[in-house]
């Protein structure tokens, strides 16, 4: 069943359309890709998910319920995370402080809820009271997925997961994501790595220039032509 | 606040209680001044320092402040303390129509928006002649009390006036709004997808402060019993505010009041010897603060008073 879903969505700066007519879903328990080149408007689409850019025209739905252009309280709790690109951590507050921000909706049993975090993530629980602008890019990243699970999501958005990041650390972050994954909780992916993304991801939608140009079995996209040629560099 | 901190100011308030009885006319006005500044610099706080949003123009409330008490005491004969509550109340008004449009604007071009409000409510109420006097200004009545009495009074209203404003300003530091506001600061967008409404907090961040500096404004002009456009509209205060805040720290409870005291004090003991650069010292202060304390005294000597400090952020913000 589709828990996020994403109808025939417009949206743009200005004059400037930026997304055409993308229609896509998320559905319950997946791990789902989003390729692109630089420019393809992956952002865009994640900062309309969430509520930062309006739509022009199209549907998004969570849960079965339109949350198309609702107030940035609605969409959180309809059970949507997001780990920003760059982090976007507060990074006056300390590592406690950040993920305390991210249970801003819904504050009952914070308490456990961060203990939770710190056990996912005990070099968080090291540096907690450490101010989240001291961190490495590893922590930070880290610090930015405990945040975004405060909220305890149905589906989580990750844009640009391991931008700037060293391999060992992605691989650490990206069994975490694995194991949010087991939990239930339904993931939405933006990573340059293609070849990575595709190999945790089930299913995969690439796009170009605004709009989704090929979408399918991860698996069976990593064989695609199309795909090897254009973001893997084999011919 | 640890319980150090709250003897200490216990202390002081308690010295300011008991001071009129100590000192003369004058240091009793001197300090009257020095409220209304640390009541204005406390309240513009909540928006300056806490959201990060640099209104300039907060004196537009203060000016509108001072003039509704003028005309609901001269035309509607109200009394003075009557006309208070109106006059919070106008400057809550007043943010919540204005920081719908203008909230949505960022730094400078914020700053420049709230300066044009400041321009705009002078040139108002400068044609509004039949109702505010316009140039010719607004003479309020004279309480019937010896000199000795009115100053006490004042100085006692405006003590009140600047305690509302530090504890309104506490009690925003420690609530869900503070932590709202603080993550808005930092970062509006990633405020935004933590489900926080930025442009609801942002405006009521603006009201409570305006409420402030309106406050203050009425207080003002009983205090001065006469006032016309351009000593309530003065861009010089709002300059003087932000010196305040800068020096005192931007986004501390305390900042600003130690700020103004700072401030007020030397200025009255030092720069009345040289009025013709009072404003050439003020800028060269702001400079040096931003230079050597870019976080304000409260923050950079809670440890203690040091040198090394005050270089090293030299060189910090040299790079």
């Amino acid at each position: 069943m589709a828990l996020l879903e994403i109808k025939g969505l417009n949206t743009g700066y200005g004059d400037l359309r930026i997304l055409r007519d993308i229609s896509m879903e998320v559905n319950e328990g997946e791990i789902v890709a989003l390729l692109g080149s630089n420019g393809a408007g992956k952002s865009t689409l994640m900062r309309t998910i969430v509520g930062l850019q309006r739509t022009w025209s199209g549907e998004v739905g969570m849960g079965g319920k339109s949350i198309t252009n609702a107030s940035s309280g609605t969409i959180v709790k309809s059970g949507i995370s997001i780990v920003p690109e760059g982090r976007r951590l507060f990074a006056g507050m300390t590592v406690a402080e950040n993920l305390e921000m991210g249970a801003y909706c819904n504050r009952k049993d914070i308490k456990h809820r961060i203990d939770k975090i710190f056990q996912d993530f005990p070099r968080l629980y090291e540096r907690r009271n450490h101010l989240a602008g001291d961190l490495s890019g590893g922590e930070q990243q880290m610090c930015a997925v405990g945040r975004a699970l405060m909220n305890e999501p149905r589906v989580l958005l990750i844009d640009e997961f391991s931008l700037g990041l060293a391999p060992t650390v992605v691989d650490a972050l990206t069994e975490v994501v694995y194991e949010i994954n087991r939990r239930g909780v339904s993931i939405l992916i933006v990573e340059q790595d293609v070849q990575m993304v595709l190999e945790i991801s089930s299913r995969a939608y690439v796009m170009e220039v605004g709009a989704i140009t090929l979408s399918g079995d991860s698996k069976e996209l990593l064989g695609n032509s199309k795909i090897k040629e254009a973001y893997l560099g084999l011919e | 606040m640890k319980a150090g901190k709250g003897i200490l100011f216990a202390v002081f308030v308690l010295t300011l209680i008991a001071l009129p009885s100590l000192v003369s006319g004058y240091w009793l006005r001197v300090l009257t001044q020095t409220f209304l500044f640390a009541s204005i610099a406390t309240g513009s706080n909540i928006i300056i320092g806490y959201t990060g949003y640099p209104a300039f123009g907060n004196i537009a409330f203060f000016g509108v402040g001072a003039y509704v008490t003028g005309v609901l005491s001269t035309k509607y004969g109200m009394s003075f303390i009557s006309t208070l509550p109106f006059c919070a109340l106008s400057g809550i008004v007043l943010a919540i129509l204005l920081g719908i449009p203008i909230l949505r604007l960022k730094g400078h071009y914020f700053a420049i928006a709230t300066v044009g409000v400041m321009e705009t409510f002078r040139e108002l109420i400068d044609n509004m002649t039949e109702l505010t006097g316009g140039g010719m200004g607004l003479t309020l009545p004279i309480m019937k009390l010896g000199p000795e009495s009115i100053y006490k009074y004042f100085y006692y209203a405006m003590l009140l006036c600047m305690l509302f404003a530090l504890l309104l300003s506490y009690i925003v530091s420690k609530i869900k709004l503070g932590y709202a506001l603080r993550a808005i600061k930092v970062d509006e967008d990633a405020a935004s997808v933590m489900g926080i409404n930025t442009p609801l907090y942002k405006t009521i961040a603006w009201a409570l402060s305006a409420s402030v500096v309106g406050l203050s404004g009425g207080i003002y002009a009983y205090w001065i019993s006469y006032i016309d456009p351009n000593t309530v509209f003065v861009g010089a205060y709002s300059v003087k505010m932000f010196a305040m805040i800068l020096l005192g720290g931007a986004g501390t409870v305390f900042g600003p009041l130690i700020g103004a005291f700072v401030l007020e004090l030397i200025s009255e003991v030092v720069w009345s010897k040289f009025i013709a650069i009072h404003g050439m010292v003020l800028g060269l202060l702001i400079i040096l603060i931003i230079l050597f304390i870019p976080k304000g005294l409260f923050e950079t000597f809670k440890g203690g008073f040091s040198f090394k400090k005050l270089l090293s952020n030299l060189k910090e913000n040299s790079l």
